[in-house]
């Protein structure tokens, strides 16, 4: 009786173990490679959605290069804030 | 290239002026979606206590599924288990069948991605609103920010915000154009090198192709986990 019952307690303990090993090792690798191919495109997309809101607005209102010059710049600071938010959440892992 | 070009498949078909036709895409989809479902149906058919092969391999997709879900986005997220799968599945189910040969890969596309990035842009938007209503529009005004540059930041979220279908759907596209062009060349080198000096871009296309099924499985891993961040930050307000 005795006997069952700490075999029982001690495969639990080694099926935790196990389980806890498998996970972080996995997620580890899979999220990191992950991330890497991330933040590339993350700056890049931001830089072009801000040129091209620029570009629409211009022929709204007929300012033509201005528009698009401003939201560049401003499409680049969308770009570097989604890079650190991206690098911020890779820390907190 | 030849292998990423879209051709018609059978007669032409159009409905309101706009070519509704069968192309080989559209095959493809039809093959991806249909291996999906016969895997899915074949391997839970019979409920074993101790599975097989076959359903523990589903049973892992679905707790590795489940488990990104929960630790991404939290319990509250639990109902849009069934859309997160399915799009996870798909697209990994997708570019693995694009490594065959002769097959062809939707996901280089950039019309597919970005219906799908779309889609889960609009998804997000809307579940959003519903679940905070207007107070939704406080993920565009960062807190303690001084009121002078209060505008310029909210352009810049709003410019952030707008950039996410973009991002989602060019890093998939690129990623698997990218690879496939890359095996391309460097099995053009083989041919063109010959006997003698082919050997060598032979190993390397080798060692690409190993090389791009991890990248078709991380591609749509990153894929649904940005869908699950994207989800999160809609369910729970906390910037």
């Amino acid at each position: 009786m005795t006997n069952e019952e700490d075999f029982k307690t001690r495969l639990k303990i080694a099926k935790l173990k196990v389980q806890k090993k498998i996970l972080s090792e996995s997620e580890k690798k899979g999220s990191l490679m992950g991330s890497a191919f991330k933040l590339g495109t993350e700056l890049v997309a931001a830089v072009i959605v801000g040129t091209i809101i620029g570009f629409i607005l211009d022929n709204w209102f007929g300012t033509k290069p201005w528009l698009m010059i401003v939201f560049f710049f401003l499409g680049t600071a969308a770009g570097i804030l989604n890079v650190i938010r991206s690098a911020n959440r890779m820390q907190k892992k | 290239m030849q292998q990423f070009t879209v051709h018609k498949i059978g007669p032409e078909i159009k409905i309101a002026g706009i070519d509704l036709s069968f192309t080989n895409a559209s095959l493809f989809m039809v093959i991806s979606a249909s291996l999906i479902c016969l895997f899915l149906f074949l391997s839970t058919k019979q409920k074993k206590i101790i599975p097989d092969k076959l359903q523990l391999i589903s049973e892992m997709l679905y707790s590795f599924v489940a488990k990104m879900i929960s630790d991404t986005a939290g319990s509250k997220a639990k109902p849009y288990f069934p859309f997160i799968f399915s799009l996870f599945v798909f697209v990994l189910i997708c570019n693995m069948v694009g490594m065959l040969p002769y097959a062809f890969t939707v996901t280089s596309h950039i019309i597919v991605t970005l219906i799908m990035a779309i889609f889960i842009f609009i998804a997000v938007t809307v579940i959003g609103f519903i679940k905070h209503g207007f107070k939704y529009l406080s993920i565009f005004v960062p807190s303690g920010v001084p009121a002078v540059l209060l505008p310029l930041i909210t352009i810049i979220e709003i410019i952030s915000y707008l950039s996410r279908p973009v991002s989602l759907s060019v890093r998939l596209f690129a990623n698997m154009m990218a690879g496939h062009t890359m095996l391309k060349v460097f099995g053009g080198f083989v041919i063109s090198l010959g006997l003698l000096g082919g050997w060598l871009p032979l190993s390397f296309s080798v060692a690409l192709t190993g090389l791009e099924i991890l990248v078709a499985f991380l591609q749509a891993y990153v894929f649904a986990i940005l869908t699950c961040i994207y989800l999160n930050d809609a369910l729970n307000l906390h910037h």
